[in-house]
């Protein structure tokens, strides 16, 4: 295994099952050069425990429906609690532009909202984690 | 476009500069298009068409608490919606009760949640539901509508004259990624049980819209939809061929299909016009059923929420419009216009308000109602109409040649096509191949307004959960427990096991009780989603 590529767990936390917006996000990192583990739908501790058995570097989040603000703490705090408040959380769905500020103050890093272009969001990946910038320069 | 230049429908078939007769020769009038409500149905179902009557307008919703889609519904009828189309909410979908950790956080969220018998009381409390049809989006095995039928009971309604339908139906059901889900094969039984049970007990009642409308929403091109919609209808009836239990004409005498409507204006009318032609086909030619009743495709239409930007939302309003009138011009008997929201939030008061006032005006103020199949003859959409069914028979050939629908889906194959189309999707906006005004052309640096957003109830879940414990301590439990354990035996026996779920629910079991019988026999599914 390379311990250069940027790992990166993508799960969809709670139940609700739209997962065209996950899978295109995925399959752009994976061909992007990332390790992408796809968790699909998993309980926010079920998250925080793949994240630290598999020692990823980020954790993607696709949330379609209204429920982000409480499935994001949850994640985070599950994060926290096992010592690893460093992971990277980006979140992707439908998310409603004034609760950016409150998310980011939790520990999001990065939103992005459908329509977005694959490209800026592996863009966002390579910029802000170091390994992947050495490895693609 | 510069001459020369292949152009293609969304579906790939090529578009000529022009059409002609030349296009249209082969067509006989009589075998192949005939008038409306005659065989094959092309031209519409219906002998009048909208100068009888109108099609339905129905907007699927649900939301927070049974109480709230109860306001909802009310102000809906009182707006002149003629039918009810019940979203269950997502812990609902997946079978899960309001008091099972793993849904706390999604409960109430786009739909309302249905647990129980009281749920579903709570939510059509004061309705006439004897004078409106009801949609529901019900889950695996129909239990969300057995409770519907136990309230009709209880208000001392004849289910015989009972209106409505269920979703029933394996294709719109795989698409989702849903947990707590029974094998594809199990859902064919449970699917087929149901269709059975009501031509008996509520033979007006619609036991299954084939619905094809999460799949187009996966990227799937109008071909595909159509061929995964039929499909999935010749799986219900070769179950039932197998059985012998009913014969085929009374099966297949109230099936009714669902479809997305897309952006591809005259492909979408063609696909519409070839769908009737290709169901009359299945009944009258594979199965042999004469009653021309048995032949119609009667269709609800959506606007695909796929095709609603989040850049922009008011750009949706004109996306919706277009779907609209492509639905109308191919004659759908019920159509949901989106909310233009759809990208951005779950549908505000204003938004719901407009997509009925799309639908209206449609209606009432375009004369596009006053004649009955008025693109029929056009030579383009004649020959777009014989290509769209000439492909979509192949696709149905590929998938019955894997076994069918069933089959095809629990190989993963089904699956692969969605993910593939979402990713061919994602390639061909990025190159530019396709174009969506505001997001891959003409994108604005910044979002140029803001609209309306509709806010969750954040005490919808703790409400629900409150009166879930109520309902369960005031029942009796051991009437419970013996139901139940009837389903189960009833449901390895192979008998049908509709009149085991009524029970079960007139007894006060709950849905998550129900599935959870599905799940104790059949086991539950992985669903092959991934990359």
């Amino acid at each position: 295994m390379d311990k250069n590529k940027v790992k990166i767990l993508m799960a969809k936390p709670g139940l609700e099952g739209h997962w065209r917006g996950i899978i295109a996000v995925s399959s752009a990192f994976r061909d992007a050069g990332f390790e992408v583990i796809y968790g699909g739908h998993m309980l926010p501790a079920e998250i925080a425990a793949t994240a630290v058995q598999e020692d990823v570097d980020i954790v993607g989040l696709s949330i379609l429906s209204s429920n982000y603000m409480r499935l994001v703490s949850e994640t985070v705090k599950e994060l926290k609690d096992r010592g690893r408040g460093d992971v990277m959380i980006l979140l992707g769905g439908i998310i409603y532009k004034e609760d950016f500020p409150a998310l980011k103050e939790m520990g999001v890093a990065e939103i992005f909202l459908p329509g977005t272009p694959l490209d800026e969001i592996v863009e966002f990946v390579r910029r802000n984690t170091s390994e992947a910038s050495q490895k693609v320069s | 476009m510069a001459d020369g230049q292949q152009v293609c429908s969304a579906s790939g078939i090529p578009i000529k500069n022009i059409y002609t007769p030349e296009d249209t020769k082969d067509i006989d009038y009589d075998r192949d298009l005939g008038l409306a409500g005659q065989p094959p149905f092309t031209r519409g179902v219906y002998p009048t068409m909208y100068r009888g009557r109108l099609w339905t307008i129905r907007r699927l919703s649900g939301f927070n608490t049974p109480e709230e889609t109860n306001k909802l519904y009310r102000e809906e009828y009182e707006l002149g919606q003629t039918g009810f189309s019940v979203a269950p909410d997502v812990s609902t979908v997946v079978g899960l009760d309001a008091d099972d950790p793993w849904v706390t956080a999604d409960i109430g969220h786009a739909g309302v949640p249905m647990s129980s018998l009281e749920d579903v009381q709570a939510t059509f409390e004061g309705l006439p539901i004897e004078k409106v049809s009801t949609y529901m989006a019900d889950r695996c095995g129909a239990v969300n509508t057995a409770m519907y039928f136990v309230m009709a009971e209880e208000r001392g309604l004849d289910l015989q004259e009972i209106r409505g339908t269920t979703a029933n139906d394996l294709l719109s059901w795989s698409v989702p990624a849903l947990i707590n889900q029974p094998p594809p094969q199990a859902y064919v039984r449970y699917a087929v049980d149901f269709i059975e049970w009501c031509t008996e007990h509520a033979p007006k009642w619609n036991p299954v819209s084939f619905d094809s409308y999460n799949a187009r929403d996966c990227g799937l091109n109008a071909v595909q939809e159509l061929g995964m919609l039929m499909a999935t209808a010749i799986q219900y009836i070769e179950e039932e061929k197998k059985r012998g239990r009913v014969s085929l004409d009374r099966f297949v005498r109230r099936f009714s299909f669902n479809t997305g409507l897309h952006n591809d204006f005259f492909e979408e009318i063609a696909k519409l016009r070839a769908a009737r032609r290709m169901w009359h086909r299945v009944i009258r030619e594979r199965y042999g059923i004469e009653d021309p009743r048995c032949a119609l495709f009667r269709v609800h239409v959506q606007s695909s929420g796929s095709t609603h930007t989040t850049q922009e939302p008011l750009n949706n309003v004109i996306r919706i419009a277009y779907q609209v009138l492509a639905g109308v011009l191919g004659g759908a008997q019920s159509i949901h216009a989106n909310g233009y929201d759809e990208g951005v939030c779950l549908p505000t008061d204003q938004s719901m308000l407009l997509s009925i006032r799309t639908e209206q005006i449609a209606a009432l103020e375009t004369n596009v109602t006053n004649t009955i199949d008025p693109v029929g003859g056009s030579y383009y959409v004649e020959s777009l109409t014989n290509q769209i069914e000439e492909r979509a028979w192949q696709y149905v050939q590929k998938i019955e040649d894997m076994g069918g629908m069933a089959e095809a889906i629990a190989c993963g194959w089904v699956h692969r096509e969605y993910m593939d189309a979402t990713i061919e999707h994602e390639r061909r906006l990025a190159s530019g191949d396709i174009t969506i005004v505001g997001v891959n052309k003409f994108r604005m640096e910044k979002e140029p307004y803001e609209v309306p957003i509709f806010r969750w109830d954040p005490e919808a879940p703790d409400k629900q959960i409150e009166r879930l414990k109520k309902f369960k301590k005031n029942r009796d439990q051991s009437r419970v427990n013996q139901a139940l354990q009837e389903l189960e035996r009833v449901t390895r026996s192979g008998e049908n096991v509709y009149p085991a779920v009524m029970e079960a629910v007139r007894a006060g079991g709950t849905l998550g009780e129900i599935a959870g019988v599905q799940h104790k026999v059949y086991g539950v599914w992985h669903h092959p989603i991934g990359v």
